[in-house]
């Protein structure tokens, strides 16, 4: 049995404060608005409408209070060890699809990190494939074939294919550790676009064996390769404000941390033991394979008594991410039916309390959208509910009482919601110039004018996301299963016939709430124009957030300075890509393509 | 000719299979329970379904 240990002062406190200010303002914003609705008489819309803002209100307050614990919170000291490397980690690299040639080379720079530190020999490389298209699977072996010339890898890294992709990602997990999981102390679980430093796996493997009551330990991966507008404002919105969050999420988490399904390690034996998934009961999308793994395994290793870590002052750990609007919410769709999945799974018998509120945030964090909606559509038909006013509510009583307005309680909600927005982001910016972290993104001066253009672009974007989410949560309760599509990586530009497609109903949905809006509810016309214009413009916006840029705007310490990783990518990636093909008997030198 | 590709293809493949070969040291994976026993609250709310659908994407 893992070491047990009690939960910090820090971390209850953490959480008490967290959870009674996300509280205290969902209350205040429900009662505010409870006295604008009941202004000329309550109803019930203005019960419903007053619920939908508790909901609303807790759930962004909760992020601004996280990142409020990430503010005022410094990395504790964790454990290290210092001494040699005592057993073997085996790095995976689960592939689906994926260009090969793109995927070994971030294998390779890894590798030749790795060797840089002295430390490759305790270091297995094993990419998994679960790849069904034959084509790409043929190319799959021969570049690693090149990749074991290249890397004189024959022995350290190892190639296997399924013939069978059961259980998706964490199927294919499974599979190697029942193979070969006995011959690994640890295993640090990638994605097929992850980068880490050879240093940075080095002193992850030294953290654990620090800790042994340490069953995985989460590294904060940075954005990295992004080009495009919509792609940039993501990386530097995750470069510039996840750290925070995250260090505030670890103040909460205490023992129970997350995992995000890869640039993680885990202890080989305590994952065996602990984290053997099965097929949940009945059909897609809330039966069958566990979609959002990662959550349940992180829950799982909680109740096993192993401690669960995110460290986020690990730095060198990097993945890509999406480029444009489409590929984010096709990436969004999956994460909404594994999330909604975890219902069937949050009264899982042993669970610890704090996983089965993470469980519970994943679920929300879905729902929300839909709250909004929801406030939005009650808002607008609630002229329909409200009662017609009384002038002269005493009897007898010869002159008519006007009900006093309460516009400004509404006006201080509106105020107080998108404080909850702005100001986390704004009090981020402030640290980061107290602390010197802008000079990173160019300066404090170009620092703030990313946040602005941030906050503009976000607020542009967030009613086509809060359409694309709500109709993924409709979906799957109407039980459609979104399937295991491939990743898109690479350029992700979009021609405005490829956005009109993907986006059209925005357009007509964001035209019907105008005009509903407009008959049923004229003075909310301006007050909704935030949230129609852009999705009435959505194919606009998705295709011109899809464009490259090069814009000194959301610049990022990665982009000033390519992470030494990065750079060894790059070079071997461009000299591969030269080559006519994978192998070329006579060209290269290794053991493996000299047999070939 | 055509043959002779395809045969370097194969050996290819075969090569790759072989010196990929994943190091045999098992280690059991016993299946966990992870399901509330009669769904739970949330389960049955998510199980309405006023209009079920087949498929999905974008």
């Amino acid at each position: 049995m893992p070491p047990r240990g009690p939960l910090g002062a820090g971390v209850i406190v953490t959480r008490t404060l967290t959870l009674t200010a996300s509280l205290a303002a969902g209350i205040g914003g429900f009662l505010l608005f409870l006295q604008f609705g009941a202004a000329d008489g309550l109803d019930a819309m203005d019960i419903v409408r007053s619920a939908l803002i508790f909901a609303s209100t807790f759930w962004l307050a909760w992020g601004a209070t996280t990142a409020l614990a990430g503010l005022t919170t410094r990395p504790p000291k964790v454990p290290r060890d210092t001494g040699p490397l005592t057993g073997r980690t085996a790095i995976l690299v689960p592939v689906y699809n994926e260009d090969p040639v793109a995927t070994f080379a971030r294998i390779a720079a890894m590798d030749a990190s790795l060797k840089a530190t002295g430390l490759a020999g305790h270091f297995h490389f094993a990419i998994l494939s679960d790849t069904r298209d034959e084509a790409i699977a043929t190319r799959e072996r021969h570049w690693f074939l090149r990749l074991l010339a290249d890397t004189e890898g024959q022995g350290r890294i190892f190639y296997r294919r399924r013939s069978s992709n059961r259980g998706r990602k964490a199927g294919n997990i499974e599979d190697f550790i029942k193979r070969s999981g006995a011959a690994y102390e640890f295993s640090i679980i990638l994605d097929a676009d992850s980068l880490i430093e050879g240093e940075t796996l080095v002193e992850m493997v030294r953290r654990m064996q620090a800790a042994p009551g340490l069953g995985l330990l989460q590294t904060l991966p940075g954005i990295l390769h992004a080009r495009s507008r919509f792609g940039r404002a993501m990386q530097f919105a995750a470069t510039f404000y996840s750290p925070i969050f995250a260090r505030g999420l670890a103040m909460m988490q205490g023992r129970t941390g997350p995992f995000w399904g890869h640039n993680a390690i885990v202890r080989t034996r305590a994952f065996a033991e602990s984290c053997g998934l099965p097929e949940l009961q009945g059909k897609p999308p809330f039966g069958g394979h566990v979609l959002s793994h990662d959550y349940v395994e992180a829950a799982l290793l909680a109740r096993a008594g192993w401690q669960v870590r995110v460290d986020d002052d690990i730095a060198g750990s990097y993945e890509e991410g999406p480029e444009n609007i489409v590929d984010h919410a096709k990436r969004d769709r999956r994460w909404c039916q594994g999330n909604l999945q975890h219902s069937r799974i949050i009264g899982a018998p042993g669970l610890k309390p704090w996983s089965r509120f993470v469980f519970l945030q994943g679920i929300l964090a879905y729902i929300a959208p839909v709250f909004w909606l929801g406030f939005i559509l009650a808002s607008i038909a609630a002229p329909l509910f409200a009662p017609p006013p009384d002038y002269f509510p005493v009897e007898y009583w010869p002159f008519p009482v006007l009900p006093v307005s309460q516009a400004s309680k509404a006006l201080g909600l509106a105020v107080g919601v998108v404080g909850l927005l702005f100001l986390p982001k704004m009090l981020i910016l402030l640290d980061a110039g107290l602390r010197g972290r802008t000079a990173g993104f160019g300066g404090f001066g170009r620092a703030l004018a990313s946040v602005l253009a941030e906050l503009v672009f976000s607020s542009l974007i967030a009613p086509v996301l809060l359409a694309y989410q709500t109709r993924s949560v409709f979906q799957v309760i109407r039980g459609a299963d979104g399937g295991w599509p491939a990743q898109v990586r690479g350029d992700g530009s979009l021609r405005f016939g490829d956005a009109w497609a993907a986006s059209h109903w925005i357009v007509t949905a964001g035209a019907v709430l105008m005009g509903a809006t407009q008959w049923l509810s004229p003075v909310l016309v301006p007050w909704l124009l935030p949230v129609t214009l852009p999705m009435i413009f959505a194919p606009l916006i998705i295709a011109w957030s899809s464009k490259p840029t090069r814009s000194g705007l959301f610049l990022t310490p990665a982009e000033r300075q390519t992470p030494a990783v990065a750079a060894r990518q790059a070079l071997i990636l461009s000299r591969w890509q030269g080559m006519e093909a994978a192998v070329e008997p006579g060209a290269a030198p290794g053991p493996a393509v000299r047999h070939a | 000719m055509t043959n002779q590709a395809k045969m370097q293809g194969f050996d290819l493949d075969r090569l790759a299979l072989e010196l990929g070969a994943l190091p045999e040291a098992p280690l059991a994976m016993p299946v966990q329970e992870v399901e509330a026993p009669a769904g739970g609250f949330f389960g049955a709310f998510f199980r309405l379904r006023p209009a079920p659908a087949r498929k999905a994407g974008h």
